[in-house]
């Protein structure tokens, strides 16, 4: 990129940004600006989350702004009195059978509508796509009739298998951009190798696209961990509850403790957000996969 | 959208000319690879069978089955015999002769959707343009910030926001007592339909505009310089570059995170459900999603929710049938 | 050929699964007929903790049946739904308290068991209550207690400013006002908005009903009469007018209004007869500082009927398990039991014998209590459809409009359509 000769072009943009020096000041400040605002409207909410699950017992919401002297009564009560500890747990099971459910159907599927090209692979795409779109308030009815005929209402694992099932179309859309972008060479080097499908797939195909398995797990991992309706319809036992049905209860029985509501509501957001900012690297990158390449 | 025949068997083609080499030599080599054919053939339905059976089984069929519900009374005493009575269209018609549908239930769904998707959008565009234009570091810290709002749960999003406006102890209410906009008495926004769907709309767009920043910045990175430079030298203005430059080249981004966006929107629960009177029936803020739920597992007539149920699906189908003629005009699923 | 080929295929997969699915869920599917383990429903809410009284009945019934018992608390806030969709799932548990209210309802649809089968003497129960667990030609429910709601007040408050027990309602109106205007920072009265029971009163007070039957079966509301009105808009206008609640009432549950009461935010409040316990367990600073009175009449010497309400012991139909729900539902309602749990809650037993020697007993801030239940109390319209009144929240979403601004002929004239659309079956 960089020619020794300076062309016209080059020659004009240098031009512009030497002209911009003036504006680079305010430039600069409106950047600030943005940048605090932007802050200010994300963090807020969560800043004022935090600091009311550590203020005591509060009557007012100024007064929180800066809890005075911070304390951790509304957590050991919301994980006493609460039983939030069961709650978490319930919704970790819940998620994990989400997350390795949802990871392995979507990579097989994703392998087969962006390697192979067959008949019906089109409406078959459609079909996840439209899927997708069914409002899931609409599937509760059904659903709820479903797992009941089953037999696995009040158990994880009939809430794990619902949670799939929501996370697969957007999973197997996201899937299919990462294996799409590995090149096929790679495959036919393999092939060239001696290496059956199977083993490619194993050896080749499956490390390349990692990547794309950590977004997808991500995402079933927030359907699930943050779901509400169906969890409220499927699990009718206190000690079933997952943290979002769990949360919900403890708000009808403690309604004006601000201080316990919050602190739970902290209990449950926190290890989503840790979990986020850590991965945000594959996470950011698998939605251009499903997004830029989809 | 059927898959035009030529279009398989030009992938046998293909396939069958790139497998030829490894294929054992001599005898029997002609059979041998027909069954490679076969084989892969039916390879990939081995490996989609899974998730389209779980497809299938977990969203086909119960929507099949609501199809099915809204034409029957359906009610707990149903539920519990197992028995029920085809009654043709009348959970139809008594919807739609509903005037609670259209005046409150259809318009706290569609004008909602349609507020909440533009500011989330635009919001998130206008942070990810921000984004773009920062040095790498500060960007990553940023984007760290930006995540933790996506975390949220909506849950507990919805109760921050409702301790956030409480009537009586919320930082909102007393900052506003304080400043003498509302009197000592103070102001119930929730009874408010405006405004109880303002703060539904900041909790949705707080919640959602972070997907669109991260994903149309990481589609802006990929935008090459070049192409800025390029229209800068031609005097175009920030505006006119954005709709010249960056729009067209990222016009499947934008698609992708309005439609998911709409979708998302369309369906809000959670955010509307807990606030206080929106999981009550006859109040005013129940939208098509909640009015369901509350038919349903509230007011237990399942056959009435069926029907709402159905009409929320067509609804949404509708609108992301325009989306996808929009999105796949140029043939962009093969 | 390859379509062929396909269709053949496909399925097997699928079914595989299929059985996969089937195979868990004979393990993991909780419930059976074994009686081991019965599991209890105990609703939740503006009562003092009940876990003390439910550790020792529980435990003297597994020593005598050597059956274990789990009990679930459930709030009342939600309650209806998750117990209808319990049903709806086939999750019940075996038994449940539920609230006089909701009996006819739960029975109509076939999910509560007949306990007519077992000898018992409907004669001995609270009849407000029998009532509606004695219907469908059986016995759904079992009296457990009868619980009222009554005026309950700061004596030290009232003290401090020189007020009177209030008489009527221009008494209580104008006592509210002297609490306003002395003690600025209090609710002098909170009209909440998210509590049926607290609008009922005024409308039985202004001499209406909420719905009576015609000769024909059919029902008629007297919600939008002009003597329902003028008792609603004497309790609303506390609000609108004379400003003695608080705005952030319109979303306050019975639940709040304790709670705001505990806080020592609240002068005076309409509350049941468990609360005073449970207020003075949550901020024992208020011990000694309670009274209560019965709801004045409009006029003095009168008194305004409260709402008697209460909860029945049920048996789910279909566990498997209701030979053995039944002898718990038995122990429960002994009289020793029934008036050990009146004791430690401050509910009316379910038994007449027990409710003459409870109030001779009971703590004296339950005095107007025995005043209200014996003088002045009513219960809902016995439609079976009623039920479906409280589930679409009818009355409150009357109340909750008024005091945000409809106005009373208008948000009267619809709650009292809507009365009439459910309990005729419309």
């Amino acid at each position: 990129m960089s020619a020794p000769v300076d062309t016209d072009w080059e020659h004009r943009v240098r031009r512009a940004r030497r002209h911009g020096d003036a504006l680079r000041l305010t430039r600069l400040l409106g950047r600030a600006a943005g940048v605090t605002a932007i802050l200010l409207f994300t963090l807020f909410p969560v800043y004022f989350m935090i600091a009311s699950a550590f203020s005591g017992r509060m009557t007012s919401g100024i007064g929180t702004l800066v809890p005075r002297d911070p304390t951790l009564d509304n957590f050991v009560h919301v994980l006493t009195e609460g039983d939030f500890g069961l709650y978490m747990r319930n919704s970790l099971a819940v998620a994990g059978i989400t997350v390795v459910g949802a990871c392995l159907l979507s990579l097989l599927a994703a392998v087969a509508v962006a390697r192979f090209r067959f008949r019906l692979r089109t409406s078959v795409l459609v079909m996840i796509l439209i899927v997708q779109m069914v409002p899931l308030e609409a599937l509760v009815i059904p659903l709820f009739l479903q797992v009941r005929d089953l037999r696995l209402l009040n158990t994880v694992l009939g809430l794990g298998i619902a949670y799939i099932a929501l996370s697969l179309p957007l999973a197997v859309w996201m899937m299919r951009g990462f294996v799409a972008a590995v090149p096929k060479e790679v495959e036919e080097a393999a092939y060239i190798d001696g290496a059956s499908w199977p083993v490619m797939f194993w050896r080749v195909l499956f490390p390349l696209v990692a990547p794309g398995l950590v977004a997808t797990a991500i995402f079933s991992f927030i359907i699930a961990w943050n779901e509400f309706v169906l969890a409220l319809t499927f699990m009718q036992q206190s000690d079933k509850y997952t943290v979002a049905v769990g949360l919900r209860r403890f708000f009808g029985e403690y309604a004006n403790e601000w201080g316990h509501v919050m602190a739970a509501s902290t209990l449950i957001t926190l290890p989503v957000m840790v979990f986020f900012v850590l991965v945000q690297r594959w996470l950011a990158a698998g939605l251009v996969q499903g997004a830029v390449k989809g | 959208m059927g898959t035009p025949v030529g279009q398989a068997v030009d992938g046998h083609g293909a396939r069958q000319h790139r497998r030829a080499p490894t294929g054992p030599p001599g005898r029997g080599r002609r059979a041998s690879a027909l069954g490679l054919r076969r084989r892969r053939a039916l390879l990939p339905w081995v490996l989609l069978a899974p998730a389209l059976a779980v497809i299938a089984a977990l969203l086909l069929f119960p929507l099949a089955r609501i199809v099915w519900l809204s034409f029957r009374e359906y009610r707990l005493r149903n539920l519990v015999s197992g028995e029920s009575e085809f009654i043709g269209l009348a959970n139809y018609v008594s919807l739609f002769t509903d005037s609670y549908l259209w005046r409150i239930a259809l318009p706290n769904t569609v004008v909602f959707a349609a507020v909440a998707v533009v500011a989330t959008v635009v919001l998130g565009t206008l942070v990810a343009l921000l984004l773009s234009r920062l040095r790498p570091v500060t960007r990553v810290v940023v984007v760290s910030c930006v995540m933790v709002a996506w975390a949220m749960p909506a849950v507990s999003g919805t109760y921050v926001w409702l301790w956030i406006f409480d009537v009586d102890d919320g930082i909102v209410a007393q900052a506003l007592m304080r400043l003498g906009v509302i009197g000592p008495e103070g102001y119930n926004w929730f009874a408010d339909r405006l405004f109880f769907y303002a703060i539904v709309t900041l909790n949705v767009v707080h919640g959602g505009f972070p997907f669109v920043a991260v994903t149309v910045l990481a589609g802006l990175l990929t935008v090459p310089r070049e192409l800025h430079e390029a229209a800068l030298i031609d005097g175009a203005g920030a505006w006119k570059r954005f709709w010249h430059v960056t729009f067209p080249v990222l016009r499947p981004v934008f698609a992708v995170v309005t439609i998911l966006s709409t979708i998302w929107d369309f369906k809000v629960f959670a955010q509307v459900y807990l606030m206080p009177g929106g999981g009550v029936g006859g109040s005013e803020m129940l939208n098509l999603g909640v009015w369901t739920y509350v038919s349903s597992f509230g007011q237990r007539d399942y056959g009435t929710g069926s029907a709402i149920a159905v009409v929320l699906t067509l609804l949404l189908l509708g609108v992301t049938a325009i989306y996808l003629r929009a999105l796949f005009r140029e043939d962009e699923l093969r | 050929m390859a379509r062929t080929r396909t269709r053949k295929y496909v399925p097997l997969p699928a079914a595989a699964l299929a059985l996969t699915l089937a195979a868990t869920a004979c393990t993991g599917g909780g419930g059976g007929g074994d009686a081991d383990t019965l599991t209890v429903w105990i609703m939740q809410g503006t009562n003092p903790d009940e876990s003390g009284f439910f550790d020792e009945a529980n435990a003297a019934f597994t020593e005598e049946t050597g059956i274990e018992v789990d009990v679930e608390f459930v709030p009342w806030d939600g309650a209806q739904e998750k117990i209808s969709t319990a049903i709806a799932g086939g999750t019940t548990p075996d038994v449940i308290e539920l609230g006089n209210t909701f009996v006819p309802g739960f029975a109509d649809s076939g999910a509560l068991h007949d306990l007519s089968g077992y000898g018992v003497d409907t004669s001995l129960y609270v009849p407000g209550l029998m009532d509606m667990g004695a219907v469908n030609e059986g016995v759904h429910g079992v009296p457990w207690y009868a619980s009222i709601r009554s005026m309950v007040y700061r004596t030290d408050v009232f003290e401090e400013h020189d007020l009177e027990v209030p008489e009527t309602w221009d008494e209580l109106r104008e006592t509210a006002l002297a609490i306003e205007e002395a003690e600025p920072d209090m609710i002098a009265l909170p009209v909440p908005g998210d509590a049926q029971y607290s609008v009922m009163p005024w409308i039985w007070g202004g001499g209406a009903e909420i719905a009576v039957q015609g000769a024909d079966g059919t029902w008629v509301s007297e919600v939008d009469t002009p003597e329902a009105r003028a008792g609603i808009e004497f309790f609303t206008g506390l609000a609108l007018e004379d400003d003695t609640s608080t705005t952030g009432a319109v979303n306050w549950n019975e639940i709040k209004i304790m709670e705001s009461f505990s806080e020592g935010d609240a002068a005076m409040a309409l509350l049941g007869s468990a609360n005073p316990k449970a207020i003075v367990e949550n901020n024992p600073e208020l011990e000694g500082a309670l009274g209560s009175f019965p709801i004045p009449g409009r006029e003095s010497g009168t008194y305004t009927p409260s709402f008697a309400g209460g909860s029945l012991l049920s048996v789910f139909e279909g566990t498997g398990n209701e030979e053995a729900a039944w002898s718990y539902v038995e122990h429960l309602t002994s009289e020793e039991n029934m008036m050990l749990w009146a004791e430690q809650t401050g509910f009316f037993p379910g038994l007449l014998s027990g409710v003459d020697t409870f109030t001779a007993s009971a703590d004296p801030v339950l005095e107007a209590y025995a005043i209200q239940l014996n003088e002045a109390s009513k219960g809902v319209p016995t439609a079976p459809a009623w039920s479906q009144v409280e589930a679409e929240q009818v009355l409150v979403g009357m109340q909750q409009a008024i005091l945000n601004g409809t106005s009373v002929e208008e948000a009267t004239t619809k709650a009292a359509d809507d009365i009439e659309r459910i309990l005729n079956g419309g």
